[in-house]
């Protein structure tokens, strides 16, 4: 049999054997075998498609031999055609049904029935082949659509046209169920599971489906994932004829198997909100960052205008996100605030959701204007003096979540307003002067609200820093005002003039600056309640003394430590706490033995300003004479043993003062001895010690 | 004749040519439409995108960098490694160094014998991450930290492995990446400066930081860090001189920006404007700064809650107050430097100090962040340029050793700013030398840094000599699971 004939009678055939598959259908019994055929469907079907529609094209173009191509492709297509529609049949005794398998169904065997007429009418008129020819086309195309439809879903191919239009879904719109699970059946499942294919007689299209189960049981125990059929067919073995997705679909991912487990074993829920989830909610923390933190906004947008009439130095205000219509409103600048400046956002008070006055006086400001920004979602008003009173504007606000009013004092009336924002998800609380007793009530009458109360050190105890003390120079002429301050207002500074270390109980109170005419040593420390007094800060502040006409230096001092000379002892220039700064006189070999020639002045009292360094060798004279002198006959008025060190301390100051006795005197002389030998418990112990010395003051 | 045929010829072939180009220009053209940018003029597209910043919208609006400076041993603080421990003593194994280049510090040694962490570790919160016993404050507050056990860099020196974090590149010259926020957001209070520098020092072996480490590079100079001082007075010279009031300043200003006007109308010199705009700032800033430097304004429990160093003008706790401060204020970004954290010799009782001077005021910024609901919005984050080897620098005792520099895998954390809470990311084997999973590129955390302020990181770009630059160069990847 020549092949041409051979395949004109297998035409026939496939024209039968369709016609009796689809009287009998129904009770058809398929051997194994033939079910391997039938599956064989998928990849026999793109061959009559392309083979026919390429015939059918051939009738629109002008070309002496195109009736003998055409005449092949209908040939070999519509038996192709004709096993496609017979391996469907087979195929269609598997868990299918529906309309679309319906529409898919009648398409196809339409399409091979066209073909088949077209063959066998090849030598009419092109007229009347053209017009089958289109409808052919038609068919194939419908065909394939439904029979697409089938395998990859519904949707399948204009779904990305419609997802790219879409906007990523805000968080707080999203659902747990239907924004995370029901996608993954929809990509995953549904093309199985669904109206038209409902193997294992689960549908998961369909939320009664999804409650309901499939043949061998419930989908998921709600709280019970091991229990779960729909959690064990997905994590079975790739390998396993009972997993799912089956090995040769797409399969889940990671992500999505994590995401139908937390769902199960959260309960399963169909209208969860995922931002009702705790945050540390495992589930939450895998998907939060998949929807787009920026909400939707139903409102139109603000006049481009007035934003920018509305933005100063001191008054941002701003698109929460570039397009969006919501605004969030930031205040900075205290001193530049006033009242106005905030009634002036009522141009925009329908746009602003975000609006920040932290710091800004607002005591007397009035604020019910803020009862009419209706959306308003997060306020906050930390230390800004606001009171009970002006909270109560807030109540009426539906869209305040976040409010923050840390630092302000918060009175019952106060309490009663906040009591009457249930809707609020957060409340910064913290120094607002709050009893236990306080938070506890309004933990109770807000109980979805998260509070958040601070950190208030109760029962922390640490030392005060040291206070400061703050005067315009050591060496003063006259009188000099000196004042102390602590950068913590809660504290009493409590100070001495004479030395010793002050207390918290006699010592004098700070309050207004201390006038001194004298040199001082004042010593100060802070103390507070809550915390433990500080250590002290001292400084001594020195009178300067008259000039003497004359001064000799009996006994030079240490060439390397020389300054200036005498001069130096009598400029009026405090030197700094470091003998190396070439401002003191260094001794060691030698006393300090200096004799001074007065005018006609009579002087009452003798300074001598020394460093003083143990670290250094620098220790306090071992003894120090004083003898005063007229018209050269001297009389030593004083002997004072010195050298009282006990320990290595910082460099210091330190001030000696002799009295004069009355009477006239036109010179005074005086010896300052180092220590000879440095005390036993010094590191070098034995050793000859120093004196330095600054300036000798005469009063 | 030949003349002829030859121009028949190449007519014949400038027809097919020209054809065959019809319907190559038609397909060039399909692909045009298909790429949009690909013939648009780039400058254009590049200035669009830089006026639709930030890209996304942000999940932090300001960043606290609590810089360590000197690299802090991620083994005696977030990654502990018992293994090390057992180990004391035993050479570091080949299979586990992998031909690791070392520095001159310790190339020379014969020997690497490994040694675990002095300080005990235990776990803390809700997420049951390891601290060492260096951190009691920092544990406090682990669940609101993203710890990343797994950052890795390519530098194992302190100034380039430093400057690539800040910049990006190891060499000098660009911009910081406070630098490109302030480029590309802008400020948030024109008052203030967008970008903030303060600098600490602890007693431990310190290493330098330098001003390139803040610079703008080729960045518009008003977008420079301002460091600030560590005196009681953090800006210098703010108050007018004596004698001259408010309204004299404003005159005296007005009058310089009208000159300044007319000379960059004859140069054209764009940091003439510069100038102006930061005279204009300086001049806010007299009455800003003062505002917030206040420091008598805390009440006492703040100062509880950093400790009482953070009335000590230049500590680390100060300028960590400083930095709430001034974030709360609305600048983008503070970066802080604490020096002192490399500790070659001589380490447990080094970090002993440094972690005495850290710990308290970083839980506690943490914590006064959340008390005033800035935490959300506020993005810290706490770390140092490299990590430390698992081997001993020098002499080896269970209680004195030191540890050389080790790029390839070291601890960070952050909190706040969009990052999960209570999570702790990466894993690194059980010498805490090679990271095991989830590796964190210096670029991937820049990207991710960026992501969190709303930007793109490949997409905030700046052109210079020819040539676009952006914070990650051609590299990094958004770390996703670290973001909320």
């Amino acid at each position: 049999m020549k092949p041409k004939i051979l395949l004109e009678n297998l035409l026939i055939f496939w024209c039968g054997l369709t016609a009796i598959l689809l009287v009998g259908g129904e009770n058809l019994q398929l051997p194994t075998w033939l079910q391997v055929v039938g599956r064989l469907h998928p990849l026999l079907l793109h061959f009559p498609i392309v083979l026919l529609l390429l015939g059918a094209s051939l009738l629109w173009i002008r070309d002496e031999n195109r009736m003998r191509y055409f005449t092949w492709l209908l040939l070999i297509g519509a038996n192709l055609a004709g096993a496609t529609v017979v391996a469907g049949l087979f195929l269609a005794t598997e868990d299918y049904s529906g309309d679309a398998i319906s529409w898919h169904k009648w398409t196809a065997i339409s399409s091979q029935g066209v073909a088949v007429a077209l063959y066998f009418l090849r030598d009419r008129a092109i007229t009347i082949l053209r017009s089958l020819s289109l409808s052919l086309s038609a068919l194939l195309v419908l065909a394939g659509h439904f029979g697409a439809a089938l395998t990859h879903g519904e949707d399948f191919l204009l779904a990305p046209l419609k997802s790219a239009s879409e906007q990523p879904l805000s968080i707080a719109e999203a659902e747990v169920f239907r924004d995370l699970v029901q996608p993954i059946f929809e990509s995953k499942c549904v093309a199985c599971h669904q109206e038209g294919k409902i193997k294992g007689e689960l549908r998961l299209d369909l939320l009664t489906g999804i409650q309901k189960g499939g043949k061998s049981g419930a989908l998921f125990v709600a709280g019970k994932p091991e229990l779960s059929l729909l959690i064990q067919r997905i994590h079975l073995p790739l390998e396993e004829e009972e997993h799912m997705p089956p090995k040769n679909k797409l399969q889940l991912t990671e992500e999505e198997l994590e995401i139908l487990s937390l769902w199960v074993s959260s309960g399963g829920g169909f209208d969860q909100k995922v931002m009702d989830l705790p945050q540390e909610d495992p589930l939450f923390q895998l998907v939060s960052a998949r929807f787009s933190a920026k909400k939707s906004y139903t409102f139109s947008a603000a006049d481009q205008d007035d934003i920018a009439d509305l933005t100063t130095f001191f008054r941002k205000v701003r698109p929460i996100f570039p397009g969006s219509p919501a605004l969030e409103v930031a205040y900075y600048g205290s001193s530049s605030f006033d009242a106005k400046s905030l009634a002036e956002l009522n141009v925009v008070r329908d746009q602003v959701v975000k609006l920040n006055l932290n710091r800004m006086p607002l005591q007397e400001v009035d604020l019910s204007l803020l009862a009419d920004f209706q959306n308003l979602e997060s306020l906050s008003l930390n230390f800004t003096s606001v009171s009970g009173a002006q909270l109560k504007s807030l109540i009426n606000l539906p869209k305040l979540e976040i409010l923050a009013i840390s630092g302000n004092t918060l009175n019952e009336e106060g309490i009663k307003a906040l009591a009457e924002m249930p809707q609020l998800k957060r409340l910064y609380l913290w120094q607002t002067g709050l009893k236990e007793q306080q938070k506890k009530e309004l933990e109770k009458v807000l109980p979805t609200t998260r509070l958040d109360f601070g950190y208030e050190g109760n029962g922390v105890i640490y030392p005060l820093n040291p206070p400061k003390i703050k005067f315009e120079s050591t060496l003063f002429e006259g009188k000099t005002e000196v004042s102390l301050s602590h950068p913590i207002r809660s504290t009493e500074i409590r100070y001495t003039l004479d030395g010793s270390l002050p207390d918290s109980v006699s010592s004098a109170v700070y309050k207004d600056p201390i006038v001194l005419s004298a040199s001082t040593p004042i010593r100060a420390r802070a103390f507070a309640a809550g915390w433990i007094g500080s250590a002290d800060t001292k400084e001594l502040l020195i009178k300067k003394g008259i000039t003497p006409s004359a001064f000799n230096l009996v006994t030079p001092p240490n060439p390397k430590y020389a300054a200036k000379g005498a001069t130096s002892l009598f400029d009026g220039v405090k030197a700094k706490a470091n003998h190396t700064t070439g401002d003191w006189l260094g001794f060691s070999e030698s006393p300090l033995d200096i004799t001074l020639t007065l005018g006609s002045v009579q002087p009452k009292l003798l300074e001598v300003s020394f460093l003083l360094h143990e670290g250094a060798y620098i220790f306090p004279p071992q003894s120090l004479e004083v003898w005063i002198g007229n018209k050269g006959v001297w009389k030593k008025v004083n002997s004072l043993p010195q050298a009282n060190s006990t320990k290595i301390e910082e460099a210091r100051f330190g001030l000696v003062s002799i009295p004069l006795p009355a009477g006239t005197m036109d010179q005074i002389r005086l010896k300052a001895q180092p220590i000879a030998k440095l005390p036993s418990w010094h590191p070098g112990a034995g050793a000859k010690g120093w004196i330095f010395v600054d300036e000798i003051l005469v009063h | 004749m030949d003349k002829e045929f030859l121009e028949q010829g190449l007519n014949h072939n400038r027809r097919k040519f020209l054809s065959r180009l019809s319907l190559g220009v038609g397909s060039v053209a399909l692909g045009s439409l298909l790429i949009p940018d690909l013939f648009s003029g780039k400058k254009e597209a590049e200035e669009s995108l830089m006026r639709a910043l930030p890209h996304f919208a942000p999940k932090a609006k300001r960043i606290i960098y609590l810089f360590q400076n000197g690299a802090p041993s991620q083994l005696e603080t977030f990654d502990y490694k018992p293994q090390l421990i057992k180990s004391f003593g035993q050479e570091l194994p080949e299979s586990i160094r992998m031909g690791q280049r070392l520095t001159g510090m310790t190339a020379g040694q014969d020997s690497f014998p490994l040694v675990g962490s002095y300080f005990d570790f235990n776990q803390y919160g809700e997420s049951r991450a390891w601290i060492s016993s260096l951190f009691p404050h920092i544990s406090s507050v682990v669940d609101d930290l993203c710890i990343i056990k797994s950052m890795h860099t390519e530098a194992i020196n302190h100034d380039p492995a430093l400057t690539f974090f800040q910049t990006g590149a190891q060499v000098g010259n660009r911009p910081s990446m406070g630098s490109w926020l302030s480029y590309g957001l802008g400020s948030e209070n024109e008052n203030l400066p967008a970008f903030c520098v303060l600098l600490s020092r602890g007693k431990g072996n310190g290493q330098g930081v330098y001003s390139k480490l803040w610079s703008s590079g080729f960045l518009d100079a008003r977008h420079q860090g301002v460091q600030f001082s560590s005196s009681e007075d953090p800006v210098l010279y703010l108050s007018d001189a004596e004698g001259v009031d408010k309204n004299q300043r404003r005159r005296m200003l007005d009058q310089l920006a009208a000159m300044n006007e007319l000379s960059y109308q004859e140069f054209n010199d764009p940091q003439i404007t510069t100038k102006v705009q930061q005279y204009e700032m300086a001049f806010r800033m007299q009455t800003a700064v003062p505002e917030i430097t206040d420091v008598s304004k805390e009440p006492d429990a703040v100062v509880k809650l950093y400790g009482p160093d953070c009335l000590v003008p230049g500590t680390y706790a100060a300028n960590c107050l400083l930095a709430r401060k001034l974030s709360e204020n609305g600048v983008r970004f503070v970066q802080l430097y604490h020096q002192g954290w490399d500790t070659h010799d001589n380490l447990p009782n080094q970090m002993i100090g440094q972690a005495k001077d850290v710990d308290q005021a970083s839980a506690a910024l943490i914590t006064d962040l959340k008390q005033r609901g800035l935490l959300d919005e506020t993005l810290v984050i706490w770390g140092g340029e490299f990590g430390r080897t698992n081997y001993c620098q020098g002499k080896i005792a269970p209680e004195n050793y030191g540890r050389d520099h080790h790029p390839r895998a070291f601890s960070i954390f952050m909190a706040g700013g969009g990052v999960k809470s209570g999570m702790v990311y990466g894993e690194t084997d059980d010498f805490g030398y090679n990271i095991q999973e989830n590796p964190v590129h210096v670029h991937d955390f820049q990207a991710t840094v960026m992501h969190l302020m709303g930007i793109d990181h490949e997409k905030l770009i700046y052109k210079h000599l020819g040539r676009r630059y952006r914070l990650t160069y051609v590299h990094g990847k958004v770390v996703s699971d670290l973001i909320a």
